[in-house]
């Protein structure tokens, strides 16, 4: 249903990063000036997130001054290192216009693999790699139904989202597994300075993935074929393929956010986490993301999540209550959604 | 190049999309069937909560015990998750539809079974465990209750609020963690608490879902905003565990108690390590066994008691052993002797 919205159009598949450097001037306009560029509504909808995480820093930082304290950075980097990987998989969904509902259970499901693997005795490594494998191969089914079987993205990622969190149920006889371990421990409470290894793999994510969106030929695809599913077709493009790739791409991410979860809370359990899907959509179009396809970029939806982190932590600083603190999540991607009424 | 009628396609899209996501996650539900037992002419059907929450797995599992013991008949069907209020609210339309001698039923909010308990033939008994239904409700639907068994989630609350004043040494500033903001059994375990812990320096309520990671998250924030922060209480043990991982990152196990309710194993496990300071044992096991057991009695035409309050039991390090050991059912003798059997 959200695919069926772009139809033609959109001006082609428009190719321009966050950065707005084009990378191929036969399809896009020519680079706008600066000064054109801050009046156009556009520009506003693209630093939607960098520009609220701005206001927001600010504005906490004068309410509180702990806010910007480092061991406060600190926390809340590592608090949204899982949504960032998140949310990197599911722009690339997003940018076919389609969109990956069953991310946060692909996670749950990959996280209690990684319980089981463990509790059956294999070493950590082997644990995390079942844990990726097992998003891929996930994601890599419903890519394969979205893509061959021509089914709505949305349809099959509601099912997928059913699918996975049972099959963690299942698999897990729904009771937590406890990860002891000194490397897992290592990876959730180490780092370089602020920054905690979840975060580093979170950025080394969302760097590898700007440079696959737009440095290589499938990140052209993914564009196109979100941009214009029949013009991609006629240039010889293959959107099942594409599609069938971002899924896949999806569910490794969300295979690799639950190693993280796993990390993060020391146990593999099926517990529901709604909340994470829900920030997952959230990010990406905080980030500019357009829903409809065609147009995406990894910064943007890596802002998003900071931000609604920075959002939930500075609530929390301040003491707000627990009633008001989902209103004010919500008004925030309202207002993003607001804004992104003026993308190009 | 801007397509003006497409502009609030955008706008309209994402909170059909969010509103679509978050029943999405509700929609089906995993249930839980067990074989019926096969002794017996008596069946009895359960509904319980959600089965992502060891809690509730061992109610179920008390279930089948208490069902085996009493020689009848019993399926259990439970809710996906904590939150499914609706897709619970079908699986007991779909049993009322089946005829079973007797319901038990643990309904997610005080309503959400009205309806469904509302369709069963006129004098079906029914057993109310654990969450109670509204009373008002309940009359206005021409239902009657047979009889209740449950844990008073606000004496569980306090019963964790006076251990927290005992360890504080009375004074001190303590972390609340909610469950879903605005759940029935998170505000009356907080309330509990709040009351009888009225003499220490209380935060305002966080809410992080009933979920460890969003625990630890609201616990690492709680401790940045008040490093003097001296205790923890959760509503349930799965946030007491992501809170006592958010105390260990911070390095501060010597000054921060964490106390949580339930009485799950791995909580049982941690207070014996010492990550948690206590947790009050709720057993659910118990309370599923007692609530089959009064459905069995009243399926076969005899009285039960109205009300039977389940045990709770404050476990702390020095009897988390034996509170391991016994698990899950209640570690202390006199404690399960509650019977909902009149005479």
């Amino acid at each position: 249903m959200v695919s069926a919205t772009t139809s033609t159009s959109r001006d082609g598949a428009r190719r321009s990063g966050p950065d707005g450097a084009d990378r191929d001037g036969a399809a896009t306009p020519a680079r706008p000036r600066w000064r054109e560029r801050l009046a156009d509504p556009g520009t506003w909808a693209e630093l939607a997130a960098p520009v609220g995480l701005v206001v927001l820093v600010v504005l906490f930082q004068v309410l509180d001054p702990t806010f910007l304290t480092l061991g406060n950075i600190e926390a809340m980097l590592a608090a949204a290192a899982i949504l960032v990987v998140l949310a990197t998989g599911q722009t690339f969904t997003v940018a076919t216009g389609g969109i990956d509902l069953a991310v946060a259970s692909t996670m749950t499901f990959s996280a209690v693999m990684f319980g089981v693997a463990f509790g059956a005795g294999a070493p950590v490594g082997v644990c995390v790699v079942v844990s990726v494998v097992t998003g891929l191969l996930f994601g890599l089914a419903q890519g394969l139904v979205i893509g061959y079987g021509r089914i709505t993205d949305f349809i099959v990622t509601i099912g997928g989202l059913s699918i996975a969190s049972g099959l963690a149920l299942v698999v897990s006889g729904g009771q937590p597994q406890s990860i002891i371990s000194t490397f897992m421990l290592r990876l959730s409470t180490g780092g370089v300075g602020v920054v905690g290894y979840p975060v580093l793999v979170a950025l080394v994510v969302a760097a590898a993935a700007h440079v696959l969106l737009f440095h290589t030929r499938f990140g052209t695809h993914v564009l196109a074929a979100g941009g214009s599913p029949e013009a991609a077709t006629a240039t010889g493009i293959s959107t099942r393929r594409v599609k069938t790739a971002v899924y896949t791409l999806s569910g490794t991410c969300a295979g690799l956010a639950g190693v993280l979860l796993v990390a993060r809370i020391g146990a593999a359990e099926p517990a529901a986490n709604t909340q994470f899907l829900l920030n997952a959509v959230a990010s990406v179009v905080l980030g500019g993301v357009a829903l409809m396809g065609g147009r995406a970029n990894i910064a943007g939806p890596l802002f998003g999540a900071l931000l609604l982190t920075a959002l939930t932590n500075g609530l929390t600083l301040l003491g707000v209550s627990q009633f008001y603190q989902p209103v004010a999540v919500g008004s925030v991607v309202v207002l993003a959604a607001f804004l992104s009424r003026y993308q190009r | 190049m801007t397509r003006p009628s497409l502009r609030p396609l955008s706008f309209a899209v994402l909170p059909v999309l969010l509103l679509a996501s978050a029943c999405g996650g509700e929609q089906d539900a995993t249930s839980s069937d067990t074989p019926s037992g096969d002794g017996g002419d008596v069946r009895v059907a359960a509904v319980i909560k959600g089965l992502d929450n060891p809690f509730f797995q061992a109610m179920r599992d008390g279930i089948e015990a208490g069902a085996s013991d009493a020689g009848v008949g019993v399926e259990v069907q439970a809710a996906q998750s904590i939150t499914d209020t609706t897709g619970q609210a079908e699986r007991l339309t779909a049993l009322a539809q089946q005829s079973y001698d007797c319901y038990v039923v643990n309904p997610i909010t005080g309503n959400n079974l009205v309806q469904g308990l509302a369709q069963l033939p006129e004098g079906t008994p029914v057993v109310n465990i654990d969450q109670p239904v509204d009373e008002e409700a309940a009359q206005a639907a021409g239902l009657e209750i047979d009889s209740y068994i449950g844990t008073d989630n606000e004496a569980a609350g306090a019963l964790a609020g006076e251990h927290m004043v005992e360890l504080l040494g009375g004074s001190g500033t303590v972390g609340l963690v909610a469950g879903v903001a605005g759940d029935v059994t998170s505000a009356a375990r907080i309330d509990g608490f709040s009351s009888a812990a009225s003499d220490l320096d209380l935060l305002p309520v966080v809410s992080a879902d009933w979920n460890r990671q969003q625990a630890l998250t609201a616990a690492t924030d709680l401790i940045t905003a008040n490093p003097d922060i001296k205790g923890f209480f959760a509503a349930n043990d799965d946030m007491g565990l992501g809170i006592a991982r958010a105390v260990a990152n911070a390095g501060l196990e010597d000054q921060i108690s964490v106390i949580s309710v339930d009485g799950n194993e791995e909580a049982l496990q941690a207070v014996a390590d010492g990550d948690l300071a206590a947790t009050v044992a709720q057993y659910p096991y118990a309370v599923g066994q007692l609530g089959v057991e009064a459905c069995a009695s009243l399926a076969r035409g005899e009285d039960v008691e109205a009300e039977v309050d389940a045990p709770v039991a404050l476990v702390t390090p020095d009897v988390a052993e034996q509170a391991l050991a016994a698990f899950p059912q209640p570690f202390e003798d006199g404690a399960a002797a509650a019977s909902p059997t009149a005479g």
